[in-house]
């Protein structure tokens, strides 16, 4: 700490909820002490919003747990950690007994997880979660009960329905809120939420995040949200925390944070967020990685990694400066980084794409997808298995055509089979309708099974994965991995030549060096090295087209940029076409707009929508693609809280999907006819490529804009009564 | 035990080399467009990118016969001893194992076969050096006796623990990557063999094909009939859930050939699971044999520890001590081995893990590896 | 629903299989059990007919039949619980399984049950005390019982209790001079025999326990048991309700293998014991050469354990919310 203490503390102590002073959790490992959050020191104000940013390995966790005094065995927590009830004295919460801390918990401050999905006991009914928490906190179970009820119908969620369920019967949504409420049922005055949505997809984090609101209103709470996704929380959070290396590097008023940040990190990771406005050149990745908690850098902890970092930051821990009213930066150049270091947060100034690929594609399509159908669950798998069997059509009649030199980014929620078509697409997944051509061969031809017959075609058509570490065999080395694909295809090489090759290729990903990496197993790479092998292997087979399945969701933000930077350059050199999978629009407007790709848009099994970035993002014509733009968190403040575009915010059941246009149960623009009929698409434009839109509204002259609305009466009925989400499609991935 | 904590995670890779941040990469330059890449871009994790293309290399260093040769044995032999050296369970199963085989090759022509009236009746244990472990009934050498029918166990043990392997392996492996009509044939008769009690069966077996059983191994055979059922289940579960992994699907799309995926892709996430089974295997067979022996519903020719258990058992061990050295020894014989053999279970998965592996070779040197490594599969060998 | 139909079916084929292999081992294998007794019996008769006659009475299988005629007739007596005439102990082999089953079955499921209760107590305390010396001491103990075999045991228990201490009677099944039925002296009795055969089966505590360890350490480090200690719930709701419960659950399969490869030690075990149960008349029959009853003792054995293994999956659905609607993975 050094002499330039921040004062800016200039509230009352009345107004802060829970402080820290020199808080530290300490983990002993073999290496050493890993400190994994190092001497904090802060205050949580009542009534506030805190939205808390860090990377995976930033003691995000650790902080939260803190405030609980909730440390997973066998960390240790030193320093104090003093919570402020409304009336009565401090409480200590380090000091507490065992039994005051257990009543402490949950009536007091109350914490969500980030694994919804196994936060509960899965053999007891969700009932018995609630019932449970009462007694334990000898609560009336009946009016604890009705509370209940009340928070999950505030959550849209149909309560009767919710307390009967086991957990595996509920969709992780559903979970998510149903935890929210769990947590909230003893009317907790602080609730910690440790990235309570990462597993979910874009647009429920976004439906739950602006539930959140309400909730907090109604229920006077003071939240702390803590999450790696910056745009997430930016328009929520009254005060902004970015966490770097188990320290904060910054803390300040949202707006602050995000319109003038004063830490390079911060800068630097704002500069590394996908979204939708900032132009593309100036998103760029942080380079380096976050240290190791044993061994945390002297000094300024960020000091490898900034552009900034003299002999002082390498030897004086900077304490926090004062860098506004309530603005503390720890940084010793503050002032210089604002000055010096741009941030990619101007508006958009709407400047044409790079070349397009479309433009460039020309000719026949390289491969073409007509009336694609695409069944899970097959009426009768076997001998004695009668009764009704439930059948989910996870890709619907979809036709998509895929040029050379193309990139097409499918986007949608989870469960709309985005994955199954895009398998399909590249013959890995066998279709129960319709036909794929490959340069107008049927790739099905003659194949037996579920491998294609055509080997060449099977070359040409390859796969990256979602999760790098389960793409790579962990039996196998590096070099055993990349060898494969050269033995299969480049039989003319020998030992030594695939050897040369591989590690030309591991060099030209930025592997290096090379010979260090080719004997390693997958375990022994970091996420961001797993998949460019991963990246690279399917490159070594010279492959047309490239199924990317949401290759980097599974890397953590600053990686991400960069990953998808790689992804494009390599479509360039190689002339490949990549079909992307994401279910996060920036991360598809990234790719897309700087390829000039198209963006297609699907729900249930359906394609709604497609079309070039800008025009996805701009001008969205259906009204799903408005509510995945609604749902793509902005880095702006003051943005208008609008209301979410939806009616309901579950998926129906896919096993049963509505009838008439898909989307209708939670379109707020339904009417009559929609639940009747099934829109057709309809061309936006003169040219092949041009957005098409499968939306009754796109017609100027339809039925559509005499029917009846149907919004009102079937607001109330639909809401919490859609079902399960995730049942039955089996081949979604994410 | 970890926590969900990502915090705790330590970054395994250790630091990439190449530029790390240079001020220049960060500032933007104000117009330059992403496109213009001059000589090397920084990654994100540090690398350099150069611009010449890397796919037309070919080799300039050679590497020789000898390297090969080296890097098989570090593979195969080297690194599982080193693993092994480590753990005294698997040093003191292989040395009960080791004890029991040597017993079986070097023994038996070091201690004479025994025959009736060899010596005085009933000697106890210790009493008479010429007899150490004591003489029966009919004044026969127990040492003798127990020394010359282990390799008839471990003959029968070998071959039952291999059989119930192959079959169990083969029937999992092809019933859950093949899938439909094959999977479902192979899974019912899978569900028949393991709804069948298998000790009745083989005696049912036995009895009736008493002239086939002449030899250890149709005998280690006939035992593993009971044996393999629960393994091949077990087995393709796991396949089931391998051949939906990235990895898998990943091979298939390069169109690796279905040997390749079969045994390099998936057989080695069997490998702890399939050795563990077996030393299981050939414990079970030994307890089954011995037990028909010694109900003396399994036609013999030559004593061994079930038909000595049945002689004393006959003889009125039960309630004779003079007797109980005879009843005694094959217990403890039996008991041994299987010992040795669960010591050696229990350790051997560990020189599959490849996380194990690493640490135990040079490649990868200094970055840490989470505790939790070592317990994947000691759960599998304990249902 | 579905799949309850399918198990069902699985067990009906089971059936039909084991009674199909009794039929071809008595019938079509060379120098089978048939031909034998009809070499053997015939010579000594007047009328060498008789010797078929005999065969059907004893083996339900009329060797003059053709195949298929002499299959569907053995069939259709299996299922009328005609399984034959054992040629050894005088009686239809129905018979005397009528009356050796609840003897078994009585033995057998105490086996099993103190088995695993015992095996799922240790093991929940050695997860308890994970990495102590008492962890340590028992996982010991658990490895060297799990290598004793189960007779080796018997044999132990029986001269140490039996003979030697006398507690408990060498052999038998019921206490002499005592009148069978509801009465304590009786009941008692029973009891008093069946001990040592009982806690022979004790060695299966030694895999449960194992398995019980593994399982209530990978539950401990689960999120629902952290979220559960924040919620401050009692440690008696999170040990029994969330511990053993999910601990427990996946032990089912071993379980019910557990089932089956108990009740074929069953017929060692009362051989040991002279424990006249299903395996006891088993080995009799085999040492007499008397296949109508070795077969139907060995289908009889099947029988119940295919119903175990019926009953135990049926109601895996009840206690495990997750299984009941779709093919789980136990049985």
């Amino acid at each position: 700490m050094t002499a330039f203490q921040s004062d800016a503390t200039t509230r009352t102590n009345d107004d802060v909820i829970v402080e820290l002073r020199d808080t530290s959790v300490e983990f002993g490992m073999d290496r050493g002490t890993s400190k994994v959050l190092n001497e904090v020191t802060t205050e949580v104000y009542r009534d506030e919003i805190l939205g808390v940013i860090g990377e995976s390995g930033s003691g995000k966790s650790m902080f939260a747990s803190a405030m609980l005094d909730a440390v997973p065995e066998p960390g240790v927590t030193t320093g104090e950690v003093i919570y402020h009830p409304e009336e009565g004295d401090p409480i200590s919460v380090t000091d507490l007994s065992k039994e005051e801390l257990r009543q402490f918990r949950w009536e007091e401050v109350s914490m969500v997880f980030q694994g919804a999905m196994s936060s509960f006991n899965p053999v007891l009914p969700i009932k018995t979660h609630f019932v449970e928490t009462l007694s334990a906190h000898d609560y009336d179970i009946r009016r604890g009960l009705t509370r209940a009820k009340e928070l999950l119908s505030d959550l849209y969620l149909d309560p009767e329905r919710m307390l009967n369920s086991y957990p595996h019967e509920l969709s992780g949504g559903m979970k998510q809120r149903v935890l929210i409420a769990l947590s909230l049922v003893l009317d907790p005055d602080l609730l910690v939420m440790d990235e309570p949505t990462a597993a979910l997809d874009l647009l429920m984090q976004r439906s739950i995040v602006s539930l959140l609101e309400d909730i907090k209103e109604k229920h006077d709470l003071t939240i702390v949200f803590i999450t790696h996704d910056l745009p997430l929380v930016a328009d929520l959070a009254d005060r902004l925390a970015v966490l770097y290396a188990f320290e904060f590097a910054e803390l300040g008023p949202s707006e602050r944070i995000l319109e003038e940040p004063a830490h390079p990190y911060t800068r630097a990771l704002l500069n590394a967020t996908p979204n939708l406005s900032a132009p593309l050149e100036e998103m760029r990745p942080i380079a380096g990685e976050s240290p190791d908690p044993v061994n945390i850098p002297e000094g300024c902890s960020y000091h490898p990694r900034c552009p900034l970092a003299d002999e002082e930051c390498e030897t004086i821990d900077p304490g926090p400066y004062d860098a506004g009213p309530d603005h503390d930066v720890h940084c010793h150049h503050w002032e210089q980084s604002i000055e010096d270091l741009d941030i990619a947060f101007e508006e958009t100034s709407d400047s044409g794409t790079t070349a397009s690929a479309v433009e460039k594609a020309s000719g026949d399509p390289l491969v073409s997808l007509s009336d694609v159908e695409v069944t899970f669950g097959s009426a009768n798998d076997g001998w004695l298995d009668f009764g009704e069997s439930e059948t989910v059509t996870a890709v619907d009649g979809i036709s998509l055509d895929i040029y050379d030199n193309d990139v097409v980014v499918l986007v949608g929620e989870s469960g709309c089979g985005k994955t199954t078509l895009a398998k399909t697409a590249v013959g890995l997944q066998t279709p129960t309708g319709g036909t794929i051509e490959y340069r107008g061969r049927d790739i099905w031809e003659g194949a037996s099974g579920s491998t294609l017959a055509d080997k060449e075609i099977r070359r040409a058509l390859q796969i990256v994965h979602q999760d790098p570490g389960a793409s790579l065999n962990s039996h196998h080395r590096v070099r055993t991995i990349l060898e494969q694909p050269l033995k299969r295809w480049h039989s003319d090489l020998d030992g030594n030549d695939r050897r040369e090759r591989i590690l030309g290729m591991l060099e030209y990903v930025g592997i290096s060096p090379p010979q260090d990496y080719i004997d390693r197993y997958p375990h022994q790479l970091s996420g961001g090295e797993q998949q460019r092998i991963a990246l690279i292997r399917s490159m070594l087979v010279n492959p047309d087209l490239i199924l990317a399945d949401e290759a980097v969701s599974a890397l953590d933000v600053s990686l991400r940029v960069g990953m998808m930077d790689l992804m494009i350059e390599l479509q360039d050199t190689f002339d490949t076409s990549f079909l992307f999978i994401s279910h996060d629009l920036s991360n598809a407007r990234y790719i897309a707009e700087k390829t000039g790709g198209r963006i297609g848009v699907m729900y249930l099994g359906e394609l709604v929508e497609i079309g070039s970035a800008e025009r996805i993002i701009h001008d969205p014509q259906h009204p799903y693609t408005k509510a995945l733009r609604w749902a793509t968190p902005e880095l702006e403040v003051d943005q208008v809280a609008e209301e979410s575009p939806m009616r309901s915010i579950d998926i129906p059941d896919p096993t049963n999907p509505p009838s008439g246009c898909r989307y209708h149960t939670r379109c707020p623009e339904a009417r009559e006819v929609c639940a009747t009929q099934t829109p057709e698409f309809v061309d936006l434009g003169d040219d092949v490529h041009a957005q098409k839109s499968a939306c009754f509204r796109a017609y100027d002259d339809h039925e559509y804009w005499q029917s009846e609305s149907i919004t009102d009466e079937h607001a109330d009925a639909n809401v919490g009564t859609d079902t399960d989400t995730d049942s039955g499609v089996t081949s979604e991935s994410d | 035990m970890r926590s969900e904590d990502d915090s705790t995670t330590t970054n395994e890779s250790t630091d990439a080399a190449g530029a790390p941040g240079s001020v220049d990469e960060l500032i933007p330059d104000s117009g330059g467009s992403t496109d213009d890449r001059s000589d090397a871009t920084v990654r994100s994790d540090g690398g350099t990118v150069d611009t010449d293309s890397p796919f037309e290399t070919t080799s300039t260093v050679t590497e020789t016969r000898g390297d090969r040769i080296d890097r098989f044995l570090e593979e195969y032999i080297r690194t599982p001893w080193s693993i092994l050296r480590n753990d005294w369970r698997a040093m003191v199963g292989f040395a009960i194992v080791s004890f029991y085989i040597i017993v079986g090759t070097v023994g038996v022509y070091l201690v004479d076969s025994t025959y009736p009236a060899h010596g005085p009746q009933m000697v106890g244990a210790f009493e008479n050096w010429d007899f150490p472990l004591g003489t029966t009934s009919a004044g026969r050498d127990v040492l003798a006796m127990t020394v010359h029918s282990t390799p008839s166990i471990l003959i029968m043990m070998a071959s039952g623990a291999v059989f119930t392997i192959v079959v169990g392996t083969f029937f999992g492996v092809v019933a859950g990557y093949k899938g439909g009509i094959v999977d479902t044939a192979l899974s019912t008769i899978t569900d028949v063999f393991i709804n069948i009690p298998g000790l009745p069966l083989v005696i049912v077996l036995a009895t009736l094909l008493e002239d086939w059983i002449n030899n250890p191994v149709t005998l280690g055979v006939l035992l593993a009939v009971a044996a393999w059922a629960g393994l091949a289940r077990a087995i393709r579960s796991q396949v089931l859930t391998i051949r939906n992994e990235s990895f898998v699907e990943s091979a298939r799309a390069m169109d690796l050939s279905t040997r390749w995926i079969l045994t390099k892709e998936i057989l080695p996430h069997l490998m702890p699971y399939i050795v563990v089974n077996m030393v299981n295997a050939a414990r079970t067979i030994i307890f089954a044999a011995v037990a028909l022996y010694f109900l003396g519903v399994l036609p013999f020719s030559d004593a061994n520890w079930g038909v000595m258990l049945n002689n004393a058992y006959h003889a009125g061990a039960l309630y004779r001590p003079s007797a109980y050295h005879w009843l005694l020894t094959p217990m403890i014989a039996i008991s041994g081995i299987a010992i040795g053999l669960i010591l050696l279970a229990q350790s051997l998965d560990r020189v599959f893990n490849p996380r194990i592996r690493a640490r135990h070779q040079d490649v990868g040197g200094d970055e840490t590896l989470e505790p939790d490594a070592e317990d994947d599969t000691k759960e599998m060998m304990n249902v | 629903m579905n799949w309850k139909i399918r198990r069902f079916g699985q067990a009906i084929f089971t059936v039909w299989a084991v009674m199909t292999l009794a039929f071809f081992l008595t019938r079509m294998m060379p120098g089978n059990p048939v031909d034998a007794f009809v070499a053997r019996v015939g010579p000594e008769l007047d009328n060498p007919q008789e010797a078929y006659e005999l065969a059907e009475i004893y083996m339900n299988i009329n060797p003059q039949d053709p195949i298929h005629v002499a299959y569907v007739d053995y069939m259709a007596s299996m299922l009328q619980g005609d399984m034959g005439m054992s040629m050894s102990q005088n009686d239809s082999v129905a018979a005397i399984m009528a009356e050796a089953i609840p003897w078994t079955l009585f033995v057998m499921s105490w086996a099993i049950f103190i088995g695993f209760a015992v095996g799922i107590s240790i093991g929940a305390l050695m997860a308890y005390w994970e990495g102590s010396k008492f962890d340590v001491a028992l996982t010991g103990y658990a490895t060297i019982i799990t290598s004793i075999p189960f007779y080796v045991l018997a044999l132990v228990l029986l001269i140490t209790f039996a003979y030697r201490l006398n507690w408990f009677p060498t052999s038998g099944r019921r206490p002499e001079g005592v009148e069978a039925g509801f009465n304590i002296p009786f009941i008692l009795g029973i009891i008093h025999h069946a001990v040592l055969p009982v806690f022979s089966m004790f060695v299966a505590s030694g895999v449960a326990s194992l398995t019980m360890r593994g399982n209530s350490i990978r539950v401990l480090g689960e999120d629902y048991l952290r979220v559960a200690r924040l919620r401050g719930l009692p440690d008696r709701t999170i040990a029994v309700q969330y511990i053993a419960r999910n601990a427990i659950l996946p032990m089912y399969t071993g379980l019910m293998i557990a089932i089956g490869s108990m009740f074929g030690g069953a017929v060692v075990l009362e051989e040991i014991f002279t424990y006249r149960g299903m395996g006891y008349y088993m080995i009799q029959a085999v040492r007499a050469r008397d296949y109508p009853l070795m077969m139907g003792a060995f289908t009889v054995i099947t029988i119940a354990v295919v119903i175990a293994l019926l009953i135990a999956d049926l109601t895996y659905g009840k206690i495990d919310p997750r299984a009941g609607n779709e093919d789980h993975d136990a049985f």
